[in-house]
């Protein structure tokens, strides 16, 4: 599962009223006091999300008065771009919302304050695996509040199950399982998947990922993966497209059923019912395809550059928005969760009430709490881009499955030094 | 009437200042970036031709240049004889021709993102045009899945999408071929075909020159349609990225090899302007001919 399922939830929405740049503060507080105005950077969250963001935006400043929070949303189109015209000017807002991948080269490159030593009781109050994911790892040192959280479920379609001969309430539940009943589907002419594995899904094999400041998916369990996906392919039980589609790709694939499974979120299920009635009437749901016993987590932070002039201010900020109230109250309203040791525990996560929506939001909050953000920190959008590439020139026979994981992994050491 | 020295100098001051802001400072500052080993958040250490030797050996950029080379080659031709075709059908006054000329141009002014959204639920695998092959008895092609179709399917886009604008440029030369010279050929006992390459393609040589400079140079520096059809990812393996996708890919986000992308940018502005030069000098025996 990838990382754009969970970006799309919310930047599916539709959004107005952008444009706005990311200016510091012209207020400073200089003696670390809570006063002073700041700028707050969202990711595409208006309209869907505009009265909630301004009524945490009200009720922090009344809780500490005089202080101004101006907050400004980006479309999720040109998000990267923006952060970084902003961050080569020395002018990054003063609380940015980011996923732990792009707070990752801005912490790296000395611009965030580092949350471990600016807020050393902070820790306590996040999932411990939400917090470590902004870290920078072997170095330590916390680069953002954790916000948002995500996980979900596999879909399938229960009718091309059935076509098949497949048992429709039996889909695979690990890897193994997977590939045969992929390959008893693609005798039917069904393809199951849409798209290549991504890295977070060598992750979910078992696969190591990282190590000792290197990639190492290309060891013998990475190379036995990229195999069992070759013979998938061979047989047709990916679709053509597989080879170049990314997350949104795949998703529309499945959506138009032409792929009989395909990982989501709670937010899919809604799209599902509104824009494929016929998917949503066959939709069988099931928990993530996993090696390790444990799901991937996508999710979003706050991080406080060091170039604010009022980070007192902007710190406060970072910890009001992502504290358990703040966060339960977003998580009700836009099917994530609470990156919060103890927003899990609302009702709201725990109880199910008969609907498929509810099933998914208690199975999804019970997955995060083992929870891996599989995806390396480290792991840039150019080696996205080797190991998607490389994988199909496995995949089309250019190159053993060893010798495209070993360009991969080549590729992806190189882009890290 | 006098003026000031200095008055015309202020009439363009606001487009001498957007031009050296917009355009040659940083055009300047990739030159300089070029010889560095810049990333999006650090300015970089001097590497003299570090970037240069890297690209020698790097199979993408010489993968990227020849697609771009093969576009260039397979779209000009094209892009220079359909639009004057289409042209001498749209000059005919005849009741509705607006609506044609509307039609052909069109996909000029569509947005990229839409033209490359049809065109994808077209030439998908179960798109339209799939369909129909595999209703007539054929079998799937892989359109936008095979490198090689891929880049054609992106030229028959770069085509069809050039085809109003290059059919404009014909319209307004085409009223310019005097009548007297058709009629003269016409009394000789010329038929159209004749008439059309002894008057019509004589009198537009220099626009076709104009119109193949001009699509080769658009040719060689595609972008939207490859991005567009192969979902940003230039085909199955990076196959079918042209030199612009490269660059773009490189250079990207806040982990971006800024430095190399600059270099790459380099090359792509010399080859442009040996392009441009060498059309220049063609144009310059057409007229003395």
């Amino acid at each position: 599962m990838k990382r754009r399922t969970f970006l799309a939830g919310l930047a599916a929405v539709p959004v107005a009223g952008c444009g706005l740049s990311g200016t510091s503060s012209t207020n400073t507080a200089t003696n670390g006091q809570v006063t002073g105005e700041i700028t707050f950077q969202t990711w595409s969250l208006k309209p869907k999300y505009t009265d909630y963001v301004n009524g945490v935006v009200d009720a922090f400043q009344k809780q500490h008065q005089g202080t101004t929070v101006k907050w400004v949303d980006q479309p999720a189109d040109g998000y990267l771009a923006k952060v970084m015209a902003d961050a080569s000017a020395g002018s990054l807002p003063d609380v940015i919302n980011v996923p732990p991948d792009l707070s990752f080269p801005l912490a790296k490159a000395g611009q965030l304050v580092d949350l471990d030593e600016s807020l050393k009781d902070a820790k306590p109050e996040y999932l411990e695996n939400a917090w470590q994911a902004f870290e920078i790892p072997g170095k330590g040192g916390c680069y953002g509040f954790p916000w948002y959280l995500n996980t979900g479920p596999i879909f399938y379609n229960k009718a091309l199950f059935s076509q098949a001969g497949l048992d429709p309430d039996k889909p695979p539940t690990n890897f193994k399982e997977l590939e045969t009943q992929a390959l008893k589907l693609a005798e039917k002419k069904v393809a199951i998947l849409g798209q290549t594995p991504s890295i977070a899904d060598f992750g979910l094999y078992g696969v190591k990922l990282f190590e000792n400041d290197k990639f190492t998916f290309n060891e013998p369990k990475g190379v036995e993966f990229v195999e069992s996906y070759k013979r998938m392919y061979d047989a047709g039980a990916l679709i053509p497209e597989a080879l170049t589609q990314n997350y949104t790709g795949a998703g529309a694939k499945f959506m138009a059923q032409q792929t009989a499974l395909n990982p989501g979120s709670a937010y899919d299920l809604g799209k599902f019912k509104t824009d494929a009635p016929s998917l949503y009437a066959n939709i069988g749901i099931t928990t993530p395809i996993t090696n390790t016993g444990s799901a991937n987590m996508f999710l979003h932070g706050v991080s406080v550059p060091k170039s604010s002039k009022n980070q007192a201010t902007a710190l406060a900020f970072g910890r009001f928005l992502t504290n358990a109230e703040n966060q339960v109250k977003f998580a009700k309203l836009a099917s994530i969760f609470p990156s919060t040791s103890k927003g899990g525990d609302d009702p709201y996560f725990t109880t199910e009430d008969g609907t498929d929506e509810a099933r998914v939001r208690v199975a999804a909050a019970k997955q995060l709490k083992t929870a891996v953000n599989y995806t390396p920190v480290q792991f840039s959008d150019q080696m996205r881009e080797a190991l998607l590439q490389q994988l199909a020139d496995a995949m089309l026979g250019k190159k053993s499955p060893k010798q495209a994981l070993d360009a991969a992994v080549d590729e992806c050491n190189r882009l890290l030094k | 009437m006098t003026h000031r020295p200095y008055t015309p100098w202020l009439f363009l001051a606001p487009g001498l200042a957007i031009c050296l802001l917009f355009v040659i400072f940083p055009f300047l500052n990739m030159i300089v970036l070029a010889f560095t080993d810049a990333s999006a958040l650090g300015g970089g250490q001097f590497t003299g031709v570090e970037n240069f030797a890297r690209m020698v050996q790097d199979p993408k950029f010489w993968a990227a240049a020849r697609n771009s080379l093969l576009y260039m080659a397979g779209v000009v031709p094209p892009l220079v004889l359909l639009p004057l075709l289409i042209a001498m059908l749209a000059q005919k006054i005849v009741p509705g021709i607006g609506i044609f000329r509307t039609a052909f141009f069109t996909p000029v002014i569509a947005s990229t993102v839409v033209v490359g959204l049809i065109w994808t639920w077209l030439l998908d695998s179960r798109g339209l045009v799939n369909n129909l092959v595999e209703a007539l008895g054929g079998s799937r092609i892989g359109f936008l899945t095979d490198s090689t179709l891929l880049l054609i399917s992106s030229m028959v886009v770069t085509v069809w999408r050039g085809l109003g604008y290059y059919m404009v440029i014909y319209l307004a030369a085409l009223a310019n071929v005097p009548k007297d010279l058709h009629e003269a050929a016409m009394v000789d006992g010329a038929g159209p075909v004749r008439r059309f390459w002894s008057v019509t393609v004589p009198s537009l040589r220099p626009t076709m020159v104009l119109v193949a400079a001009l699509s080769a140079v658009n040719g060689f520096r595609v972008f939207s349609e490859i991005y567009l059809l192969s979902g940003g990812t230039g085909g199955p393996g990076g196959a079918s990225t042209t030199l612009v996708m490269l660059i773009q890919s490189v250079g990207r986000g806040l982990t971006g090899e800024v430095g190399y992308a600059s270099a790459l940018s380099v090359v792509l502005f010399v080859i442009l302007l040996g392009l441009l030069l060498v059309t220049l000098k063609l144009n310059r025996r057409e007229d003395q001919l």
